[in-house]
């Protein structure tokens, strides 16, 4: 078992790779009563075109597998439904679906032993039937059309379809009405056995747990085998560029919404001294002190603070620049400016360091309530980073390499507009 | 955790909610005051026109500067309706002084900043700076007018609306554009006034090591100068409703995929001893996985992805809630209405029971680990005739009955149908 400190959030991870090939996290937070458990796949999709472990044959699956899959775990052979169970057992039970992961879990403040039983039980052991599969069509039917009503989501899906091609990353991760009514019980189990190996998914514990007791207990609960062999997902060509510049569509809102967005390379070094450093410039950009949110906000063209993202999986990697505003274009012309300004002059040094000060507050911050430190944890492991790196890297990020990445990243031939408009 | 409730003047309290578990500390201040129509909106423009300047940091850009020096403390203000009350909620939450890469004192920091953007703000010719006052009419503008944009949302308000048609509580928190129109740098500068002088005020400080938060307070000069005043706010806002009301039925069309169905029902002359029963029969009937409306609706019937309900304590009022196609509207209605029936017959088991106590069980178990629902906790007490601890919270629940769930059932009528398609 490894056991990494830090020394600035004052815990520590302890982390074991079981011969089965399966990671458990913990991290052990002993004053709180809640307990939270998360048990993610490296399974998203974006995951749509593979070849399984053993097998010779690329798989290509219909749109929204991954996310299709993830409802229908909680279905048992003998007629129950985890989520009841678990629910009975009074634990809040969820699950979700991102681009690049899918993820269980259950918080608990009494039971968690019960709870643990039934949640290894039902993520290992898929039960899906013609029926079930049928059933489920109307509900995530249902959950599409309430995305389709939401600008918000549209903005940021009109936005990845701007920057990506061919990266699968640009369909919805519900899939579509029609993509779905495809779905088989036979995609799913394909889908389950390729992706829910151990050796491909990860778990996450936090709250008031002795690290060895908790990893031997549910070591003890794993009865799915090691399977032998890589899964190979067939990585596809995306191009550098981007795709289109700008797309406008009208919805029934009441004040337009956009996302800017700039395609980046992923980059396998030093990722999280990256990311550290574009949230750093990001915020110098257009964050509340900065000078261009001062101009736009009094002259109101912004009402609130853009949320600043830098996003990035297996494939991809943007920035997005979304909120609201009655003339998105001016913010689109006042960033371009800003832009301009520091790549010319450079980014200001004392607001630099005010900045850093307060990237670290909100690193420190994260590390308040048991399920975000979970699913943080098991976020970035898919995207092989340690959480903690956030912490110990912060001090490495100089105005110097903000000023190379500034200039590396914001360029106008790959920047992208997103609007939605009110009708 | 340990609470602590000490006015430190009369009609302004210090709590004091000490904790080890956060990184942070969070501070809370609140300011409540009865709903009336003439005064909501400029109790939603006030918090907004105080975050543009302060007579020490005069501009948004000093203050949002003074607050990422430290490292990046996170300022937010809001309005709330609670009950027949309306709320100015402020906080102001930073790093507890135990993380902090170098050793400062930002407790004190933190509560002398937010005092100071509330009750020091900055003053021109004895009136709010008019540029902020005229900016910030025109951003809260557009909130008004977005209130459209949160489908679901909108179609909760829009229900609440028309069960409370005249009343306080039908009031949009964020008041009229109407009233907006009206209000001038002057007259509000003079409402705030009004308003720090005579109001409830609440301030919260939650986190580790705070035991000299109440000196820090009381030794504010900001605070000192405020008098100790009557406060005046309404405890029990409970709704008073007749059997024989007839059901309302509103639809309202907007360009939608899928259509949003809010019912609002009412309990008949319902008890303060009775919001226990019913918050055990909003569990069973549609606020957890295992509930009718979320078994009956999606899971069987197939027709939603959001079906459930919940409870809104202070006004003793359950709302159903569910985004189905918009050609299932009378299917959903029948299978919603077949589950208030089954719960009238007492068509549910004493597992159901226990299931749902032990998820509110649960929930309040979870409050210590979360800054700000303790926060929301203890504020919420102040709006009850008596402070109840989490064990005699826990204690209460436990004590529902089936009986009493299904006398508390044949109580229960619909007041509104809202469709939204």
């Amino acid at each position: 078992m490894q056991i990494i400190e830090n020394s600035k959030v004052k815990e520590k991870l302890y982390l074991e790779k079981l011969d089965n090939g399966l990671t458990i996290m913990v991290i052990p937070k002993p004053n709180t009563l809640k307990k939270y458990i998360i048990w993610g796949t490296n399974f998203g999709s974006i995951d749509n075109k593979f070849i399984p472990q053993e097998e010779n044959e690329i798989v290509e699956v219909p749109d929204g597998v991954a996310h299709f899959l993830e409802h229908k775990m909680f279905e048992q052979s003998n007629g129950t439904n985890s989520l009841d169970t678990l629910t009975s057992l009074g634990v809040e039970a969820n699950a979700y679906t991102t681009v690049d992961h899918t993820a269980y879990l259950f918080e608990a403040t009494q039971n968690f032993d019960e709870a643990l039983d039934e949640f290894m039980n039902y993520v290992q052991n898929p039960y899906f039937t013609d029926e079930n599969v049928e059933k489920e069509k109307g509900i995530i039917a249902q959950e599409i059309n309430m995305y389709d009503d939401e600008a918000s989501w549209q903005v940021y899906m009109n936005a990845l379809k701007l920057m990506y091609k061919n990266l699968p990353i640009n369909i919805d991760i519900a899939g579509s009405v029609e993509s779905i009514s495809k779905i088989t019980k036979e995609v799913l189990y394909k889908a389950y056995n390729t992706f829910y190996s151990l050796e491909n998914m990860a778990l996450v514990v936090c709250g008031d747990f002795k690290p060895e007791e908790i990893i031997e207990k549910i070591k003890s609960k794993i009865t799915k085998q090691k399977v032998n062999g890589q899964i190979k997902r067939i990585e596809v060509e995306e191009p550098e560029n981007i795709v289109e510049k700008e797309k406008i569509i009208q919805m029934p809102v009441s004040i337009p919404m956009f996302a800017i967005g700039f395609k980046d390379k992923l980059e396998k070094e030093e990722i999280v001294k990256k990311h550290i450093a574009l949230e750093i410039i990001l915020y110098m950009l257009i964050g509340k002190s900065s000078e261009l949110y001062q101009q736009l906000y009094k002259n109101g063209t912004l009402i609130s603070q853009p949320e600043l993202d830098y996003e990035f999986s297996r494939g991809y990697a943007h920035i997005l620049i979304s909120g609201q505003s009655k003339n998105p274009q001016e913010v689109v012309k006042g960033l371009k400016t800003q832009i301009q300004k520091y790549k010319e002059c450079g980014l200001n040094e004392q607001d630099f360091i005010r900045v850093k000060k307060k990237i670290y507050g909100d690193y420190v911050s994260e590390y308040n309530e048991v399920g975000n430190i979970a699913r943080m944890f098991l976020a970035d492991y898919f995207k092989g980073i340690n959480s903690f790196e956030y912490l110990e890297q912060y001090n490495q990020v100089t105005l110097e390499y903000a000023n190379k990445l500034l200039n590396q990243v914001f360029n106008e031939d790959k920047m992208i507009v997103s609007i939605v408009e009110g009708k | 955790m340990n609470y602590k409730k000490i006015e430190i003047k009369e009609g302004i309290s210090v709590h004091e909610i000490e904790t080890e578990q956060f990184k942070t500390n969070l501070l809370a201040l609140f300011i409540t005051v009865p709903l009336k129509k003439e005064n909501v909106t400029k109790e939603a423009l006030i918090p907004a026109v105080l975050r543009r300047g302060t007579s020490k940091h005069k501009t948004l850009e000093e203050i949002s500067k003074k607050l990422e020096e430290m490292y990046g403390a996170s300022f937010n203000c809001g309005i709330e309706k609670t009950g027949d009350n309306h709320v100015i909620k402020v906080y102001l939450e930073t790093i507890n002084d135990a993380f902090l890469p170098e050793k400062e004192n930002l407790l004190k920091d933190a509560i002398d900043t937010l005092l100071e953007i509330i009750l020091e703000p900055l003053v021109e010719n004895n009136e709010f700076k008019k540029e902020y006052v005229e900016s910030e009419k025109s951003n809260l503008k557009t909130i008004i007018e977005g209130k459209k944009d949160n489908k679901a949302q909108y179609a909760l308000e829009k229900c609440i609306e028309e069960m409370y048609k005249d009343e306080p509580y039908g009031l949009y928190k964020y008041g009229s554009i109407e009233e907006l129109e009206k209000i001038n740098s002057k007259e509000l500068y003079e409402y705030y006034q009004e308003l720090i002088k005579k109001c409830k005020i609440d301030i919260f400080v939650s986190g580790k090591d705070i035991e000299n938060a109440k000196n820090i307070i009381q030794e504010n000069e900001n605070i000192k100068k405020l008098q100790p005043r009557k406060k005046d706010y309404i405890i029990d806002s409970s709704k008073k409703t007749n059997m024989d009301e007839q059901i309302k039925t509103i639809e309202e069309n907007m360009e939608l995929t899928q259509g949003k169905l809010v019912l609002g029902l009412d309990i008949v002359d319902g008890k303060e001893e009775e919001k226990y029963t019913a918050l055990i029969y909003n569990a069973i009937l549609g606020g957890t996985a295992n509930s009718k409306l979320f078994q009956n609706v999606r899971e069987k019937a197939s027709l939603a992805y959001t079906a459930g309900s919940s409870y809104l304590r202070q006004k003793n009022n359950i709302f159903i809630k569910c985004g189905i196609e918009i050609k299932n509207y009378e299917k959903a209605l029948q299978i919603i209405k077949e589950q208030l029936e089954t719960m009238k017959n007492g068509d549910f088991s004493e597992d159901d029971i226990q299931n749902a106590k032990s998820i509110m069980i649960s929930t309040i178990k979870a409050i210590p680990d979360e800054q700000d629902t303790g926060i929301t906790y203890y504020f919420g007490q102040e709006f009850s005739h008596e402070m109840v601890e989490f064990e005699e919270y826990i204690n209460r629940v436990n004590k529902v009955n089936k009986e009493d769930i299904v006398k508390l059932a044949n109580k229960i009528k619909i007041n509104t149908i809202y469709f939204l398609k």
